[in-house]
């Protein structure tokens, strides 16, 4: 598709490593959104805590610097006080971190998706016998995926962009490439011009993706 | 809970805030932080190499000190706080030895020290000095340490036009508005001479590098307190000063001493 002077090729890595990124943060963020959910809902006072504390500090602090903090400020910290050597993947560092900081943001995805489901039909459920597996089963996650997914594209589009933060870490993501590329070859306009394309171009996709999930999640419900 | 929230936010603060790392091991592999995209210093190649000045002195300086080398490309904000925390030894990425960094690094010697030239039209055979400078414009990009050296060392001969950018200094020069420019030696060389609208033009006058006005130049980034490690980087570029590999590699990207004095 593009070549720009024989870099085409690593935007074309970039590109692979941005979604790679994405697509594991975003597993990581579903997971921890849904236990950051229950946290927030449950009975529990120390689970309802360490929930708020979680949305309240991860969405108060800004993307970068929690991953400097995870990838440089850590290791930095332990090395000083234990004077051992300790070297995260930086891939690792960057889906943790990345995942960990926008499951804050599906944490509240689900919960407002969990209350969205109507009262009356969990007070059906466990009338009629369910226990609380079968409950969610049947009643709450069928019906809170298609309160959430709309929410979760959200996330998962602010996120695809988020992962350009992880050039920092020496990942070399679409943005870290298109700037290397660009300043090799003195040609900003086309190296930057192409990746906001190719940025543009992972948004179509995803929004046609996230619009056949919401079919799916909404079958058998029909449209006012 | 706001109380907790603050306790954990106090500690994660806290983390940033430690910033020195202690002594190196003395492990044969050095370990290069490098940016990869500050042309012809530093830069990725098509195939996906780094290539440029920087890494062939680091390349030279590992063979005098007998050490194996593997370059860690690094997005530039990366680059101090990877040495701190101990992801490579050293930063060789053209970084300006500043009182700034000096705070939170330590810096070997300077392995160059880009001077300051003027460039002029081909064949004016303008002679760089008071008297010979006398009534020409001089274009010089705003609040630059250019600026501050053509005006306290030609300000009295010259008329100075400051510029928001060097390439908007350049095309006046092109355009016959000012009759000199003044800037950094390798962005006028990269930027301006090698191109087609300066092929007409030329370094003219000697290079300038005073360090009330150029600072300390650029030298090698190690954590504070790598003192080993920095004497032997000192050593290292004394000795491909002094055994013309230095030399080789700087006729390779200039044609003209980046050194200094």
């Amino acid at each position: 598709m593009f070549d720009i002077k024989g870099y085409g090729w690593l935007l074309w890595k970039g590109v692979q490593l941005t979604v790679l990124v994405g697509v594991f943060s975003m597993a990581i963020a579903i997971l921890l959104g849904f236990v950051g959910a229950w946290g927030k809902l449950s009975g529990s006072r120390i689970a309802r805590t360490a929930a708020g504390a979680y949305t309240t500090i991860i969405r108060g602090v800004p993307e970068l610097v929690m991953i400097l903090l995870v990838y440089y400020g850590v290791p930095t910290l332990i090395q000083d006080i234990f004077d051992v050597n300790i070297d995260f993947n930086p891939f690792a560092a960057g889906i943790a971190t990345i995942g960990f900081i926008y499951g804050a943001f599906s944490t509240e995805v689900f919960r407002g998706s969990y209350l969205a489901v109507s009262k009356g039909q969990i007070e059906a459920a466990k009338a009629s016998g369910m226990n609380r597996i079968l409950l969610f089963r049947r009643i709450l996650l069928p019906q809170m995926w298609r309160f959430a997914l709309p929410g979760l594209g959200n996330v998962w589009m602010v996120l695809i962009k988020a992962t350009a933060l992880v050039s920092v870490i020496q990942l070399p993501e679409l943005m870290r490439n298109a700037d290397i590329a660009s300043r090799s070859t003195r040609l900003p306009f086309t190296c930057y011009f192409a990746a906001s394309l190719i940025y543009l171009l992972l948004t179509v996709v995803s929004m046609s993706i996230q619009q056949r999930a919401e079919a799916w999640a909404n079958r058998g419900i029909r449209r006012a | 809970m706001k109380k907790w929230g603050v306790v954990v936010l106090v500690a994660i603060l806290a983390v940033c805030w430690v910033g020195n790392a202690s002594a190196a091991d003395a492990k044969k592999k050095l370990r290069i932080g490098t940016e990869g995209a500050y042309p012809p210093f530093n830069l990725v190649d098509k195939s996906g190499q780094v290539q440029g000045f920087d890494i062939d002195i680091a390349k030279a300086l590992c063979k005098e000190m007998g050490m194996e080398y593997e370059f860690k490309v690094q997005d530039w904000d990366g680059l101090i706080p990877g040495l701190l925390a101990k992801k490579f030894d050293v930063i060789i990425a053209s970084m300006s030895i500043t009182d700034e960094r000096k705070q939170k690094v330590d810096f070997s010697n300077k392995y160059y020290q880009t001077p300051a030239r003027f460039v002029a039209k081909k064949g004016t055979g303008i002679t760089v000095s008071k008297e010979g400078l006398k009534g020409k414009k001089v274009g010089v990009q705003r609040a630059t340490i250019h600026e501050n050296f053509v005006r306290d060392m030609f300000g009295d001969a010259v008329t100075i036009k400051a510029y928001a950018t060097q390439d908007e200094a350049n095309m006046d020069l092109v355009s016959g508005r000012v009759d000199l420019v003044i800037a950094d030696a390798t962005v006028l060389l990269g930027g301006f001479i090698n191109t087609d609208a300066g092929k007409r033009f030329e370094f003219v006058g000697p290079s300038y590098v005073d360090k009330k006005w150029f600072g300390d130049g650029v030298g090698i980034a190690v954590r504070k307190g790598d003192n080993d490690l920095r004497q032997k980087l000192n050593k290292a570029i004394d000795a491909i000063r002094a055994n013309g590999v230095y030399q080789k590699i700087n006729a390779k990207y200039f044609d003209f001493d980046i050194y200094g004095k």
